[in-house]
C-alpha cells in the first residue's frame, strides 16, 4: 500500500505523520508495540484500516521523528497537543482509533469533544483505574534481564514471548538501532504521560466516559498481560454505546499478532 | 606547596543479614527484595554501630564522613541520610559531613532540603557538604519520579535551594515544578555564602556543564577504572575552560572502596566475605548485568536525552560486564574500584590514580556488605595511620606543578 510519511508543523512543534488510503478520515493513535512505538512503517493491520478510510497516524511527541515532548508531562498537555494536531490537519469530524496509550488519549479526546468523533475504537487501551487490576510496569520490564533478555517485556506485550512479531521487534541483546531509538522515544513519552501515579491512567476518566456517546468498539487480546481484560469490560460498561470483542490467542499487541481478527472486529463497525 | 588530597570515609550502611543462598533464590537486592528478610533481632543496634564507625573515622583524622540516600534495598539503609547526618553532628567534631546526596525529585519540595541542610550546618558548626542529586533508575521506581522530566525537575530544585541560601527572603520562586509564593527559610546555613554543593554524575556532559556553570564540585559516581576517570576529568576540565573557569583537584571527587590489612594475603582473607557479599548480593539489580535485572540505567529509565542515548548505543555492547559481574580476585583487581592489600599496595594504587587523574576528593568506602565491625575498623585505622599520611605528602608533590595557587584548606 502507498503510504505517505510527512512532517507537519503544529504551532512550532514538529509532528511526524503517516497517511494512507482514501475515504472518510480515520485517526489512529499508537501504542508501544505499534507503528511509531517500534515499527517505522505501517503494519498489515494499519494497511487494513486504510482500505476504506483516509488513515492519519501521527507519532506522539518524541516518537519516530516527532519533536520531543516540550512542556508536556500530563495527559492534559498531550490532549491539547492533539487538539492542535487535529486542527492543523483541518479535521472536523473523524473516526478515532487507538491502541494502548493511544487508546487512552483517544478516549480522553472523545469525552471532551464527542461532537467531532464519529466512531471510537479502542484496542488494549490504558487510561482506566480498576481496583486490584493494575496495568503492568512496562518501564521495569523494558530494562533487560541478565543484561540482554527482553523475555518479560515480550510476555507483557504479546500472548507468547516466542511469537514471531515479539522476537522481531523486541529481540534479546541489541536490536536494530532505529528501532531501539523508536522504542526509547516511546518510553520517554510513556514516562512523561504515565510514569507517576496514576500509572498510565486517569482516575477521572471513567466517570466522564458517558459523554462519549458515539458508537464505540472495544477490542482486546484475551491474553493481554499488560492491560488486564477487566479494563476492556470497564470501558465497554461506561462508554455510551459500545460493543466488546475479545481476540482469542492474542495479547496486548493483538493488532500485530492477529491483524485479520482485529480488522474483522473493527471494519464492519468503521464502515457502517 | 599545594593542598593534599582530601580523604573521606564513606559508609553505605548495607544490610548484612541476608541468607547465604540469597543470590540463588532472589532476583534482586533492590525495590522488590522481600522485606521479610529484615531480621529484627539481628538488626538491633545495626544503624548505631554504623554511626559509631563513622564517628571513629572522625577520630582517625579523615577529612570527612560520607552518607548517601537509597530506598527499599539491602545496599544502603539510609532512605533519609539527613537523620544519620544529624546523629553525626552530635558524635563528631572535626570532619566534614558529606551527604551525597539528597535526591531532590523524591522530596515533596526542595525547600525542605534547603531547610534541613541549613539545620545540619548549624548543628555541625558549619561542617556540611550538601550533595544534590536527581536519583538513579531505582528511585524513579521507588518514588514514581517520571524519568523523562527527572533532570529538568532536578535543576529547577537546585536553583531553588541555591536561591533559598543566597537571596534575601522573602521572595517568590517562579518555578515550573516548584512554584513557591514565599521563600524565606529560617535558619540560614552557618557557612557563607552557603555549604559547598556537590553533584554526582555518571559521565553525563550535561551534569558537568551545569557544575561548571554553577561552581559546584562534580562527583563521578561511576565505578570505573583509572583510564575512564582520567577521561571524565579531561572532559570536565575542558568544560570548565569553556565556562571561563579552571579545573583544580577539589572541583571533582571520585568513589572507590578499600580494604587494608598487614599484608596483601591477609587483606584478601579478611575482606573476602564482606566484599563478595557486597558484589554478589548488594549489587544485584544495580551494578550486575549477568544475573538479575539492573535498573540503574537503561531504556526503562529514559532520563537520558535521546541524542546521548543513541551515542551510548553506538558505543557500547549490550550486556557488558559490570563491577558485580567479576568472578575472582584478578578480575576485581583489574576493575580498579575495590582496592585490597597491604598499606603499601593500597597506597601505590591510589597514588597512581591521583597521578593519572589529578582528582583531589577521594571518597572511600571501607565497610562492605556484611563485613565485621572489627575488620572495618582495623582497615580504617591502618589506612588512616599508614596510607593517608603518605598520600597527603605525595599528593602535594603531584598537585604542586599545576595547582600551586591553591590555598591551604580552611
Amino acid at each position: 500500500m502507498e503510504a505517505e510519511k510527512r512532517e507537519i508543523d503544529v504551532r512550532g512543534r514538529k509532528v511526524a505523520l503517516v497517511e494512507a488510503g482514501s475515504g472518510p478520515p480515520l485517526v489512529y493513535l499508537h501504542g508501544f508495540a505499534d507503528l511509531h512505538g517500534v515499527a517505522g512503517n505501517l503494519q498489515p493491520f494499519h494497511e487494513g484500516l486504510a482500505q476504506n478510510h483516509r488513515l492519519l497516524a501521527p507519532a506522539h511527541p518524541g516518537c519516530n521523528g516527532s519533536g520531543d515532548f516540550l512542556q508536556g508531562n500530563r495527559v492534559d498537555d498531550f490532549l491539547f497537543h492533539y487538539c492542535e494536531v487535529f486542527d492543523a490537519l483541518k479535521l472536523d469530524r473523524f473516526a478515532l482509533a487507538g491502541h494502548c496509550v493511544g487508546g487512552w488519549l483517544a478516549a480522553e479526546y472523545a469525552v471532551r469533544h464527542p461532537e467531532r468523533v464519529t466512531q471510537l475504537a479502542l484496542i488494549g487501551a490504558t487510561g482506566l483505574f480498576v481496583a486490584g487490576e493494575h496495568i503492568g510496569d512496562i518501564f521495569m520490564n523494558s530494562n533487560p534481564d541478565h543484561g540482554t533478555s527482553l523475555a518479560t517485556l515480550r510476555h507483557m506485550l504479546f500472548a507468547s514471548q516466542d511469537a514471531a512479531q515479539a522476537l522481531r521487534y523486541y529481540p534479546d541483546g541489541r536490536g536494530d538501532l532505529d528501532e531501539e531509538m523508536r522504542r526509547y522515544g516511546m518510553l520517554r513519552f510513556g514516562s512523561a504521560i504515565g510514569f507517576r501515579p496514576p500509572y498510565l491512567y486517569n482516575r477521572s476518566l471513567v466517570d466522564r466516559l458517558y459523554r462519549a456517546g458515539m458508537p464505540a468498539v472495544v477490542v482486546w487480546g484475551a491474553e493481554d498481560h499488560m492491560v488486564p481484560v477487566s479494563h476492556s469490560r470497564a470501558y465497554a460498561k461506561h462508554l455510551g454505546h459500545s460493543t466488546l470483542q475479545l481476540i482469542a490467542g492474542a495479547g496486548h499487541a493483538a493488532h500485530l499478532e492477529k491483524p485479520g481478527e482485529v480488522l474483522a472486529a473493527l471494519q464492519p463497525f468503521l464502515n457502517s | 606547596m599545594s593542598q593534599p588530597v582530601r580523604l573521606f570515609c564513606w559508609h553505605f550502611m548495607s544490610y548484612p543479614h541476608v541468607p547465604a543462598d540469597f543470590d540463588d533464590k532472589y532476583e534482586t537486592a533492590w525495590i522488590t527484595v522481600p522485606n521479610r528478610l529484615w531480621d529484627r533481632d539481628k538488626s538491633k543496634g545495626l544503624l548505631n554501630g554504623y554511626i559509631d564507625q563513622l564517628a571513629y573515622a572522625d577520630t582517625l583524622g579523615f577529612d570527612g564522613m560520607v552518607l548517601n540516600e537509597h530506598h527499599q534495598n539491602i545496599y544502603g539503609l539510609m532512605p533519609s541520610p539527613n537523620i544519620i547526618a544529624a546523629a553525626l553532628t552530635q558524635k563528631t567534631s572535626v570532619g566534614k559531613i558529606v551527604v551525597l546526596a539528597n535526591l531532590l525529585p523524591l522530596h515533596g519540595n526542595p525547600l525542605r532540603v534547603a531547610e534541613e541542610y541549613a539545620m545540619l550546618d548549624n548543628m555541625s558548626n558549619g561542617r556540611v557538604i550538601a550533595g544534590l542529586a536527581p536519583g538513579g533508575g531505582q528511585e524513579t521506581f521507588n518514588y514514581n519520579t517520571p524519568a523523562a522530566i527527572q533532570r529538568e525537575q532536578f535543576w529547577e530544585a537546585v536553583d531553588l535551594i541555591e536561591q533559598a541560601w543566597t537571596r534575601e527572603g522573602p521572595f517568590t520562586f517562579e518555578g515550573k515544578h516548584y512554584p513557591l509564593r514565599y521563600v524565606n527559610p529560617w535558619p540560614q546555613p552557618q557557612q557563607r555564602p552557603h555549604p559547598q554543593i556537590w553533584i554526582p554524575g555518571s559521565q553525563s556532559r550535561e551534569t558537568m556543564r551545569q557544575c561548571a556553570r554553577r561552581g559546584h564540585c562534580y562527583f563521578l559516581s561511576s565505578r570505573v577504572h583509572g583510564g575512564a576517570i582520567a577521561k571524565a576529568r579531561q572532559e570536565f576540565s575542558k568544560i570548565l575552560d569553556d565556562a571561563g573557569s579552571k579545573y583544580d583537584p577539589f572541583r571533582m571527587g571520585i568513589l572507590m572502596s578499600a580494604y587494608v590489612s598487614e599484608t596483601d594475603e591477609q587483606a584478601r582473607v579478611e575482606s573476602h566475605e564482606g566484599i563478595w557479599y557486597f558484589l554478589k548480593n548488594c549489587l544485584k539489580g544495580h551494578l550486575r548485568n549477568f544475573q538479575g535485572r539492573s535498573l540503574t540505567f537503561g531504556p526503562g529509565v529514559p532520563n537520558v536525552d535521546p541524542a546521548d542515548y543513541r551515542r551510548m548505543l553506538e558505543n557500547t555492547k549490550p550486556g557488558r560486564a559490570m563491577l558485580g559481574d567479576v568472578d575472582d580476585w584478578d578480575a576485581l583487581t583489574k576493575a580498579q574500584s575495590i582496592l585490597v592489600g597491604s598499606p603499601d599496595t593500597v597506597y601505590r594504587q591510589i597514588i597512581d590514580l591521583v597521578r593519572e587523574t589529578e582528582v583531589g576528593n577521594l571518597l572511600i568506602q571501607f565497610h562492605m556488605g556484611n563485613m565485621r565491625d572489627d575488620l572495618a575498623r582495623k582497615s580504617m585505622r591502618l589506612f588512616a595511620t599508614k596510607v593517608a599520611p603518605r598520600l597527603r605528602d605525595e599528593s602535594r608533590v603531584v598537585f604542586a606543578p599545576h595547582f600551586q595557587e591553591l590555598a591551604e584548606p580552611a
